[in-house]
């Protein structure tokens, strides 16, 4: 601890820190520009210069250590003069065009220059003009404005992990530039919008639409990825602006990825449905609420009656909230059916009843680790925020190997790598377990140490034993596998013997509360899969686009089309339920609905409604509640979110902030003989393709495909086939060509695409897009023939 | 006062003959009155009339969309909406002033970084109906297009003491 004095105050600070972290542990501002507590310090703007007692010279508080006994002036006259002379020089070349900037009123330069900046410019010489850049569909740029802070530099390549903007030329000609004819990609690139402290970067979603001073700000919770990132919502008259992050340190930091942050674009989109819908003589007509619901429960009660409560279904999106899900659930069981379920893509439910998959540990203690093994993930994609953390772990010492089907680039130095084909996966993980035991001198099932081992698994074990604080986890690839209670058996195996953390990235912003709120099959009950695999006569469907959502689109559609009936419940018209249900009733989005998620490290966060309901559109709960008592089911008398948040977690107040006592991933019920507990099939897929299906980043659920700005990304190119060069070899084909893809009953017309990080046999195909919608299942064989 | 001289005044009717005196002056002095609308009274360049949008020489309109008036509005008299349009130029889609809230403050004027929303020297102008006095984008555009020649000469005029 040093003792230093800030403008006559004493505190301590901690060796090692720099003025500036000083002054803000006392409240005191400095003004400042390029300095960022998360990032890097460059000090090239200078803003921050302070008066240091015995320096000759006023210095940069953001750089500048502090010493012991160290006096700090912060707004003496030297001090003062400084930070008036530095602003008097980034005017110089700033254009004085706040009128037409979308930073106008939200501005640091704008607000520090009332501060320091002179009431007149002095400047005579011509000012400096900057071409412009195109940075792709997300990010505006007038790069007249940017007074070269880098900040946006440093984030692109410390914390996305990739160098994708750069600092060119020098003196007074350099310009922040991407690499030639490149757009800026990273799955968190909106984050520099928020960092640039002038108007260069800007929103390109929420362009010139309105004025910070104009806007609302709403807290809310992300409905898309397992962590369920915070959010600042603005809005303007009942409609949704534009979306930002709120800082939770233990949550997302300051970042937010790109989905959480544009998706809202899908909530003023022209496919809401605003009025309850039912199909008659095959048209669609828009109906009273009351008729709509009236309708549902007279069909339900129906298809009960004739056909047993078991012919009806409940197919849930673990992207609604939990209370949704409660109620969802809660419908089905009053009506005599256990088939309930939300879980869409997965294929293996042999695991059920063996506890809740979460993290296992909280999001902000994954910095802190120094052993993972993530198993079957596209880490960037499926989970920026935490491959984020991640890759900090990384940069700390820790080291990162991934079990995977596709050597995808996560932008992190991975220690150790094994890519192999999806049906491989069981076997490469229980070499790693192999290794592993041996290592420790455990035993394991015959079956186990019968494997012969390859060196990187050999390699992953070593890894993953030499570390303190290691931790394994199950990615969405992994829960979707055709043999996932495998994985995850051999996984919480390894993790046993290895001491490590075990834990699942969870895939949906519910995929926790899904369990917590019982919305899974009962003993009696069908899982999706059975769901779809064994028809019903009625269906409800609530926010899931089913056809895209499942595992097996091709036999979802067909349950869907035979189905006597089949309820909607869904914000948008979705295009394919237009063809196979019956009625439509419009719901709230997350932004239109209080509600609570579940995140994957079991943290309840609650949110309220941001804006009202557009047209007709009701809340999800509160029409599950009035179906509910349409159809005479006891216990639907709840007046508020809340009272039935209290039905699933309990009346006590203030709610628990963490479920945790509830989710168990059961590590302690997995015996070391696997072999008793799962089949493990270890024996290679079928001959010839397989294939690996990744859910695109912007084609994950009902919201982020109608977000129009993320469409253009890269990121949401339609599907391809991809094949490395072998494969492409093997199959006689050549990149770019025009392939017929057949999988099971169905088929797809695709272009090859040659990548190299791909295991030879596999043929990537990305799911949940509708241009794949008539393949079979997320994998399994598949064959290629040119067209 | 005495009791004395208070009698005296109230006898002799005083005060009464004191304004009388005023109102015979006055018969007497110049008329001032103005026989509107025949006759009208000498404007100032400053007047705060009507308002109107401005445009430059080249037929472009001058608002940028930058909200300020709308912001600095006491009454909250103008809601504007914007967007890009698709010269890329930052533009309105919306630009109302409720005639009935205005307060005729000038502040818009004076806020205007373009000089695109003024206030000219109309002020002869009705509304028969609610609404009527809702002015519209292309309503003030076109008293902007009409009195241009008299709106630029009144900020030239002005000009020196800004
Ligand atoms: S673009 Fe913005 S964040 Fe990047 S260097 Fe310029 S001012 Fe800084
Ligand atoms: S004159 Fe004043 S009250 Fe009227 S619109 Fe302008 S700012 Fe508002
Ligand atoms: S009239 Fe002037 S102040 Fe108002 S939005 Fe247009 S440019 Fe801005
Ligand atoms: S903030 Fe210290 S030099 Fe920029």
């Amino acid at each position: 601890m040093l003792d230093i004095e800030i403008d006559g105050k004493a505190l301590q600070v901690v060796e090692g820190s720099t003025i500036i972290d000083a002054a803000h542990q006392l409240g005191t501002y400095i003004p400042h520009f390029c300095y960022h507590k998360k990032l890097s310090i460059a000090a090239n703007c200078r803003m921050c210069l302070v008066q240091v007692e015995k320096a000759p010279k006023p210095m940069p508080a953001c750089a500048t250590p502090v010493t012991n006994g160290m006096k700090v002036q912060t707004h003496s006259e030297q001090a003062v003069k400084a930070q008036k002379g530095v602003m008097e020089f980034l005017l110089i070349n700033h254009p004085l065009d706040c009128p037409i900037c979308d930073q106008g009123g939200e501005c640091l330069l704008q607000d520090l220059a009332v501060g320091y900046g002179a009431s007149a410019s002095r400047y005579q010489e011509e000012k400096r003009v900057v071409m412009n850049k195109n940075l792709g569909p997300l990010v505006a740029t007038d790069m007249t404005r940017c007074i070269n802070c880098t900040r946006c530099v440093r984030f692109t390549q410390e914390i996305a992990g990739l160098m994708e903007l750069g600092q060119a030329y020098r003196g007074e000609h350099a310009e922040i530039m991407s690499f030639i004819g490149q757009t800026v990609d990273s799955e968190l690139s909106g984050n520099i919008i928020d960092l640039c402290p002038v108007g260069a970067l800007t929103s390109k979603p929420f362009r010139f639409s309105a004025r910070t001073w104009e806007l609302a700000r709403r807290k809310s919770v992300s409905p898309h990825d397992g962590l369920g990132s915070p959010l600042i919502v603005q809005t303007k008259h009942d409609k949704v602006m534009r979306v930002l992050p709120l800082e939770n340190e233990e949550i997302n930091e300051c970042w937010l990825s790109d989905k959480d942050r544009f998706s809202y674009e899908a909530l003023n989109s022209p496919e809401r449905l605003t009025r309850p819908m039912l199909k008659h003589g095959g048209q669609w007509i828009e109906v009273e609420w009351q008729q709509a619901l009236d309708y549902v429960a007279h069909a339900f009660k129906d298809i009960a009656k004739n056909h047993g409560a078991a012919a009806l279904g409940a197919l849930l999106s673990p992207h609604a909230t939990l209370e949704e899900l409660h109620l969802g659930q809660k419908l089905m069981r009053g009506l005599g059916s256990g088939n309930v379920d939300f879980r869409l893509r997965q294929s293996d439910f042999s695991q059920d009843g063996q506890g809740t998959p979460w993290l296992g540990m909280k999001i902000a203690e994954i910095g802190s680790l120094d052993r993972v093994l993530v198993v079957g993930s596209f880490l960037r994609k499926d989970h920026p925020l935490i491959a984020q953390r991640l890759r900090q772990a990384v940069k700390r010492g820790a080291q990162v190997s991934l079990v995977h089907s596709a050597d995808d680039d996560q932008l992190l130095k991975a220690h150790a790598k094994a890519i192999v084909l999806p049906s491989q996966l069981p076997q490469l993980l229980a070499q790693v377990v192999k290794c592993a035991a041996e290592l420790k001198g455990v035993s394991v099932d015959a079956a186990i140490t019968a494997l012969a081992v390859s060196e990187k698994a050999k390699a992953i074990a070593e890894s993953l034993l030499s570390g303190t604080r290691a931790a394994i986890f199950l990615g969405n690839f992994a829960q979707q596998h055709e043999q996932a209670a495998t994985l995850q058996a051999l996984a919480q195996l390894l993790a046993k013997i290895t001491g490590a953390n075990f834990g699942f990235l969870g895939e949906a912003a519910n995929s926790v509360g899904g369990y917590v709120a019982n919305a899974l099959p009962g003993a009696d009950g069908l899982n999706a899969g059975q769901m779809l695999a064994e028809p019903r006569h009625g269906y409800l469907i609530l926010n899931a686009e089913v056809e895209l959502d499942s595992a097996r689109p091709l036999q979802a559609l067909a349950a869907l089309k035979q189905a006597a009936t089949v309820v909607l419940l869904s914000p948008f018209k979705l295009p394919g339920a237009l063809d196979y249900a019956d009625v439509l009733l419009p719901v709230s989005p997350f932004s239109e609905t209080s509600g609570s998620f579940i995140n994957t490290e079991g943290r309840v966060q609650s949110f309220n409604a941001v804006v009202r309901p557009l047209g007709e559109t009701r809340p999800a709960w509160k029409v599950l509640r009035v179906l509910g008592n349409l159809l005479n089911l006891p216990g639907f008398d709840q007046d508020s979110s809340e009272q039935v948040r209290a039905e699933v977690l309990g009346a006590a107040t203030p709610t628990p902030e963490f479920v945790t006592d509830r989710l168990a991933n059961p590590l302690s019920d997995v015996a070391n003989n696997v072999a008793n507990n799962v089949a493990i099939k270890l024996d290679a897929g079928p001959n010839g393709l397989e294939r690996v299906a990744d859910v695109a980043i912007y084609s994950a659920d009902v919201l982020v495909r109608r977000a129009p700005s993320l469409q253009k990304t890269r990121d949401a190119a339609s599907p391809a086939a991809r094949m490395n060069a072998v494969t492409l070899q093997q199959c006689g084909v050549s990149a770019g060509q025009e392939l017929r893809v057949r999988q099971g009953e169905g088929q797809a017309q695709l272009f090859a695409v040659l990548d190299a990080g791909l295991p030879d046999g596999a043929v990537r195909i990305a799911a949940a897009h509708p241009k794949v919608a008539g393949l079979a299942a997320m994998h399994g064989a598949i064959t290629v023939e040119a067209l | 006062m005495g009791a004395l001289t208070a009698f005296f005044k109230s006898l002799f009717l005083k005060e009464l003959f004191q304004g009388l005196a005023v109102t015979g002056r006055h018969l007497f002095v110049r008329k001032i009155t103005v026989q509107f609308p025949e006759e009208k009274t000498p404007q100032s360049n400053r007047f705060r009339g009507l308002h109107a949008l401005r445009r430059y020489p080249n037929g472009e309109e001058r608002c940028i969309a930058c909200k300020l008036c709308e912001a600095v509005c006491p009454a909250m008299a103008i809601t504007i909406e914007s967007a890009e349009r698709e010269d890329a130029t930052r533009r309105t889609t919306r630009y109302d002033i409720d005639l009935i809230k205005c307060i005729y403050c000038g502040f818009c004027e004076e806020a205007c970084p373009v000089d695109a929303i003024v206030m000219t020297r109309i002020f002869e102008y009705h509304g028969e109906k609610p609404g009527d006095l809702y002015y519209t984008k292309q309503m003030l555009l076109a008293v902007g297009d009409k009195n241009e020649v008299q709106i630029a000469k009144d900020r030239a005029q002005d000009a020196p003491y800004r």
